[in-house]
């Protein structure tokens, strides 16, 4: 019950707002998602951590929806649903103090749009019924569509109507897939089912949605048809990731969005792809997600090196640290296609630390933007001299991004890495290769040369982030002539270097940074159970195939006398 | 070394590592304050900023803390200076990687310390220069007081903190941790005056050739997890040392003898400047002199010297020695390629900084010749001497407003004030240029003498770059020092960099400040030999105490390590230190296993004293000829018209042989275009593709029904019923 009223709560306090008098609205929002942050740290403290690869806090008994087809409204987290859960209420409060002095105009609906986005994000990680998980997928939709074209900049309708077409023509894809499966199991005869099988999943041969009961009837799935599945779904969350070539909507939402609309896009909207494909992809297609995996590791490099690459050319800082999200999450995508504890890890931590360090940057470029109405490097530079208090958060969240050790970006991409590289043996010898189950395990893996060429992203990574450093914190003071005459003419003026809000807005995220960065371990833990779980499909699927020796193996015994 | 090491290390196997097991030396706990001290002072410093501290505040804390770290880890070398103890602090990244053959595959990567004597040989020096330069600085930086001083004082702990954990990291991860952070703190202190676009544009660099090595030592731990199952030092050493990988199999293969320390290599020589990454090091120039001392000089540079010492056991794995004749061979090109673009250029700062390159090439030389010593020897002696011979240059630097060009300052010993300083640049420059019987000189004849042995070709390349070293320090301390005395104020006289800076009202705290400057050289004429260019305006200021006293202890210094070459039984002091260390190598020194190479057929363990004293005499002479000898002013010498005839050649060395601008040419230009085209491509081709799909429903659309708003409620209806319209299917298909 606590995950629905976590739900409930946002959308009570949207309520709220839509009602209140303009000038209360930001308060009441404020309230709402403090209140719902709360509860956030509450279901942490309610959390198993120990059983954390098992859903919980769910409620005894699931509401039923629509029974007819098997549709219930079923909530219940593991671990990692609640981290994600927990990033989105802590953004939660931020985006609404970010936005006190942005947004002057229609308060009401405006706060009220971002509650109800709120809402509806918590129910998609906190969904055990994939219609659930679908509805609350598409209904973020909505707000952040309004979002966008009413509080974004200049081309803001473009922009939203852009984003709103692509991610839903891709989620309508993979609500085909969805359907698919659950035609499969409605299909199963119980029949042919062993008893304790029939116990297990009572819902095998009947209409259900149930996350569990599809999973099982993926198991029915001949290879073919997974590869089928596994293209409807992924290029239903590859729009949303976005994954290279289904990017192009992101660098304009981005830019064109107000500064919590970009936060939110970035630290949460973005993860819903990558959750999809952790939670969808992984329990419906294992076959096909072995089969494809270096496929689907080769898109996520291209990404990384092509988003990198244009970050750098970019004269606008907004869209380059948007573009910068399709390298990044190139990295997280390719983590998770390792299929191993540690780039699945590292994959899951990656969500969190973007959602973290890519958020504080939309934050600080927010600030700039209020105070100069640019975006522009070319009309901005040398901020350091005028703004040192601002510029000390700009070079420490950049040095998140870059993935400097000790802060939290580099454990999830060096996870990440690592899990590429130590794939396969397929280049040299060691542990892997010559120890049990993994033997032989050559087809469609992953591999040093992954993680090689994957690694010189992080190189470009340094070039166009210190670029953009240079550019706006660095070098001689620039600023843009008039910068008076903004079209707010309502609008608080702002002191010239930050105020204490907006550096108590930064606060918690930079600690956050050095917190994950410096003593990981509490999350990697919670991790730990998840991820196991959910690699147990995978795992089945390589020990089923037949076993061959590595060359690297066939080398070593030459080696050997 | 390996009976110490595995004897310690017989107890640990079979037991997990990140308990550390019960044989581990534990123990050496005080090392942690080491980091915990400097981190103190970043936070302190950083406070100071906050509360907006306008005086030296910031300078003597960190004094203090490392001041107290030096003493810590002295204390902790006097207890017990060999043997492995390990310092546990928390766990760091530490998780399981899944079920595996029954058990779990940890991955362990704690925040500990590894101590050894190889870890409290670099880290007497880094935290003992650390506290000296910090002293130095806060005199050099004075005309900062305020947001600037905090700043510089905060990077400048984090530095060294970031540098006691690469030097003392249990496993690689924590190294690269250090790794990084030094990156980062010399991103920062090059980039300290970040009004000077030059300023930001070579930090910039640094950080991003350092990243490019950053990448092979990021593979390389990699590698080394998937190769032995651990990236803990203890560990990994112990099945080394027992000829065994993480799966229990013998070790072979080019992949953990060739590819690993290849890896690694390239970690090396990205941040110690070797080869073809050596371009950003004399950039880094920079940044504050204090900074050139410490880190671009004495400690951060010397950390490829370190990971190759500290890795030696897996690069002594292959027989045939590949990698190290490789690292041997890198080195000597390196070493003569940075002092030929030495002897050319003008800049005292930048000739200091090419010297470096040229004798980290030295260095590595040494590795590469299997003289481990030799190069720990280097790295300490190069430590004292470099940074004495960077913060006498600071001195000038400072007193002269800036000036730094050779041919703008002539005779500076005979001006009052500037005695120490003098003295301290020409015990640098005797060290540097080998003069017999010099810590310098010491050091450098282990790497000539075994580089000789191991590998002639090496050894002719390295002798003649001694000779070159000894002839371009003492250039520029014969045209700076000696000869007529006449001085030109540099461009921070005239403040050239703060005009956008003044304009804009700002108050201002960094930078060379032009007032400032001008005010300072008003304090500081107790009486001037100067008729320069500038005659009534401006007035050289001579150092204050801190920077006297900072040179002296140093100078001094410079002759107190010479007894250390005679101490211990394996080769001095440092042998000792190296000899209880992984940096040991099995045969090193052993005349019935190392190749007899040969000087001109004589035992180049016998003579090399002579050869490389000698060559350094004639290095000095030349120097003395060319640039002492009959010259009347500061900008012309017999050097001209020598440099006349040469003419390309001179030229090409004083263009850095272009290497920055094939550099461009070849990399930079084509990624930036690349870039560039991607940017079109995405535009007009991948966006274009979209747009193109999503305007063919709407043609259609627009042509069948005209009314279509574009509006929200009509995307809200549509995908309605889009979703209505499947379900219906399903349902439909089912019943």
């Amino acid at each position: 019950m606590i995950l629905l009223v976590t739900i409930l709560i946002p959308l009570l306090a949207a309520l709220a707002v839509a009602l209140a008098p303009e000038t209360r609205a930001k308060s009441i929002a404020m309230l709402g998602t403090c209140v719902a942050l709360v509860l956030g740290g509450y279901l942490a403290l309610q959390f198993p951590w120990d059983h954390a690869g098992e859903f919980h806090l769910g409620g005894e008994k699931a509401i039923e929806w629509l029974p007819s087809l098997g549709i219930s409204l079923s909530l219940g987290v593991d671990g990692v649903a609640l981290l994600l859960i927990l990033l989105t209420l802590l953004l939660g409060p931020i985006c609404v103090a970010a936005s006190s002095t942005a947004i002057t105009s229609r308060r009401r609906s405006y706060y009220a749009w971002l509650l109800v986005l709120q809402a509806a994000m918590t129910g998609v990680f906190a969904a055990r019924d994939i219609v659930v998980f679908y509805v609350c997928f598409e209904f973020t939709l909505v707000p952040m569509f309004v979002l966008i074209s009413l509080w974004g900049s200049t081309n803001r309708k473009r922009a939203a109507v852009k984003f709103f077409l692509y991610t839903f023509t891709g989620s309508v894809l993979a609500l085909a897939a969805i359907v698919y499966v659950a035609a499969v199991n409605a299909a199963i005869d119980p029949a042919s089912l062993t008893s304790l099988e029939r116990g297990l999943h009572p819902e095998a041969g009947r209409w259900s949605f149930s996350i569990d009961a599809l999973t099982f009837a993926a198991g029915h799935l001949s290879s073919a048809e997974q590869a089928l599945v596994m293209a409807g779904l992924m290029l239903g969350f590859a729009v949303k990731v976005p994954l290279f070539p289904f990017h192009t909507w992101l660098p304009l939402a981005h830019t064109e969005a107000p500064t919590a609309g970009s936060v939110i896009l970035a630290g949460v909207l973005l993860k819903l792809g990558t959750y999809g494909i952790y939670r969808f992809v992984f329990a419906f297609a294992p076959m096909a997600v072995v089969e494809y995996a270096p496929l689907v590791a080769l898109v996520c490099i291209v990404g990384i090196l092509y988003g990198g690459l244009i970050c750098w050319v970019q004269t606008d800082v907004k869209k380059l640290v948007a573009y910068s999200s399709v390298a990044h999450l190139g990295f997280c995508v390719l983590g998770m296609f390792a299929l191993n504890g540690a780039g699945l890890t590292g994959s899951i931590f990656y969500m969190i630390n973007h959602g973290l360090s890519t958020g504080a940057l939309f934050l600080l470029i927010g600030m700039i933007y209020e105070r100069y109405h640019t975006r522009s490097m070319k009309e901005l530079g040398g901020l350091a001299a005028k703004m040192p208090i601002w510029s000390t958060f700009m070079v420490f969240f950049t040095m998140a991004s870059v993935g400097l050790p000790g802060l939290n970006g580099f454990v999830s991409e060096f996870l990440c890495l690592l899990g590429a590289f130590q794939a396969s043996s397929a280049w040299g010898s060691g542990l892997w290769g010559s120890a049990g189950a993994m033997k032989g395990a050559t087809l469609g893996e992953l591999g040093p040369w992954y993680a090689l060429i994957a690694g010189v992203g992080m190189v470009i990574g340094a070039i166009y982030l210190l670029y953009m450093v240079g550019r706006i914190v660095w070098g001689k003071l620039v600023e843009p002539h008039a910068h008076h005459d903004g079209h707010d003419a309502h609008a608080p003026v702002l002191p010239k270097d930050l105020c204490t809000r907006e550096i108590a807005l930064l606060l918690p995220l930079a600690a956050l940074c050095i917190g994950l960065g410096v003593y990981p371990k509490p999350v990697l833990q919670a991790l730990e159970e998840p991820v196991r779980f959910s690699l147990r499909g995978i795992d089945d699927v390589r020990a089923a195939r037949p076993v061959a020796a590595t060359p690297i193996e066939a080398a070593r015994v030459e080696v050997t006398p | 070394m390996q009976t110490v090491l595995a004897g310690i290390l017989a107890a640990t196997i079979g037991s997990p590592p990140e308990g550390g097991g019960d044989g581990v030396a534990h123990g050496a706990t005080a090392m942690l304050l080491v980091p915990a001290l400097t981190l103190l002072g970043v936070v302190l410093t950083g406070l100071c900023a906050a509360f907006r501290v306008k005086n030296k505040l910031p300078a003597w804390i960190s004094v203090g803390l490392l001041a107290a770290s030096f003493v810590i880890v002295l204390k902790t070398y006097l207890e017990q200076s060999t043997g492995v103890r390990i310092a546990h602090g928390f766990e760091w990244i530490t998780f399981s990687l899944g079920q595996h053959n029954g058990g779990p595959i940890p991955f362990v990567a704690n925040f500990s310390l590894y101590v050894d004597s190889l870890t409290l040989l670099w880290m007497l020096f880094v935290t003992g220069l650390g506290a000296l330069i910090a002293l130095y600085a806060s005199e050099y930086m004075s005309h900062d007081v305020g947001a600037g001083y905090c700043r510089f004082f905060a990077a400048f702990n984090l530095f060294v903190f970031s540098m006691s954990c690469l030097v003392m990291a249990d496993n690689l991860l924590l190294l690269f941790l250090g790794w990084e952070g030094v990156g980062l703190c010399s991103y920062l202190l090059i980039g300290y005056f970040y009004k000077k676009p030059a300023a930001v544009a070579a930090a910039k660099k640094a950080f991003i050739m350092n990243r490019i090595g950053d990448l092979g030592l990021v593979l390389g731990m990699m590698g080394t997890f998937v190769a032995f199952g651990t990236i803990q030092m203890v560990p990994l050493f112990d099945m080394i040392s027992r000829g065994v990988d993480g799966a229990g199999q013998p070790i072979g293969g080019t992949w953990v003898e060739w590819v690993l320390p290849m890896l690694f290599t390239v970690g090396a020589f990205g941040k110690s400047a070797q080869l073809f990454f050596y371009v950003w090091l004399p950039d880094a120039m920079e940044g504050p002199t204090p900074v050139s001392a410490l880190i671009h000089a004495a400690t951060m540079v010397t950390a490829g010297v370190f990971l190759i010492a500290r890795m030696m056991p897996l690069y002594t794995l292959d027989e045939s020695h590949f990698i190290l004749s490789a690292v041997a061979w890198s080195g000597a090109i390196t070493a003569f390629w940075a002092a030929t673009i030495g002897m050319a250029h003008f800049d005292i700062k930048r000739i200091m900084g090419y010297s470096t390159v040229s004798q980290l090439g030295f260095m590595f030389a040494g590795l590469g010749v299997m003289t481990s010593t030799g190069a720990a020897f280097h790295v300490f002696t190069h430590a004292f001497f470099k940074a004495t011979l960077f913060l006498a240059c600071g001195a000038v630097m400072h007193g002269f407003a800036g000036q730094l060009d050779l041919r703008k300052l002539s005779g500076l010993r005979k001006m009052p004030g500037w005695r120490i300083v003098a003295l301290a640049m020409l015990v640098g420059a005797l060290n540097l240029a080998g003069f017999p019987l010099l810590a310098g000189y010491w050091s450098k004849d282990i790497i000539l003498a075994e580089a000789f042995v191991m590998n002639g070709p090496v050894g002719w390349i390295l002798l003649l770059t001694a000779g070159l070293t000894a002839y371009y320090t003492f250039r520029a301390y014969f045209r700076v020092f000696e000869g007529p005395v006449e001085y030109h104020a540099g461009d921070d006289h005239h403040g050239a960099d703060d005009h956008a800076h003044d304009r804009h009202g700002h108050d201002g705290h960094d930078g060379h400040d032009a007032h400032d400057a001008h005010a300072k050289a008003e304090h500081g004429h107790e009486g001037h030999g100067g008729h320069g260019g500038h005659g009534g305006e401006f007035h050289p200021h001579a150092p204050g105490w801190a920077i006297n006293l900072v040179l002296t202890v140093l100078s001094v210094g410079c002759f107190a390590i010479i007894p250390l070459t005679f101490m211990g039984d394996h080769g001095g002091w440092v042998g000792t230190m190296v000899h209880h260390s992984t940096a040991h190598i099995e045969h090193a020194g052993d005349p019935a296993l190392a190749p007899h190479g040969t000087f001109l057929g004589m035992d180049p363990h016998k003579v090399m004293y002579y050869v490389s004293g000698i060559v350094g005499f004639v290095g000095i002479a030349v120097a003395w000829w060319l640039h002492l000898a009959g010259r009347t002013s500061a900008a012309t010498s017999r050097a001209d018209a020598l440099a006349a005839k040469l003419g390309p050649i001179v030229r090409g060395a004083r263009g850095r042989w272009y290497v920055d601008e094939i550099y461009d040419f070849l990399i930079c230009r084509p990624l930036w275009v690349l870039a560039h085209v991607f940017h079109q491509v995405d535009q007009w081709i991948v966006d274009g593709l979209v747009n193109l799909t999503g305007g063919l429903p709407r043609f259609v659309g627009a042509t069948v029904r005209p009314s279509q708003s574009g509006e929200l409620h009509g995307y809200a209806v549509g995908m309605a019923g889009g979703v209505a319209v499947l379900l219906i299917v399903v349902l439909l298909a089912v019943t």
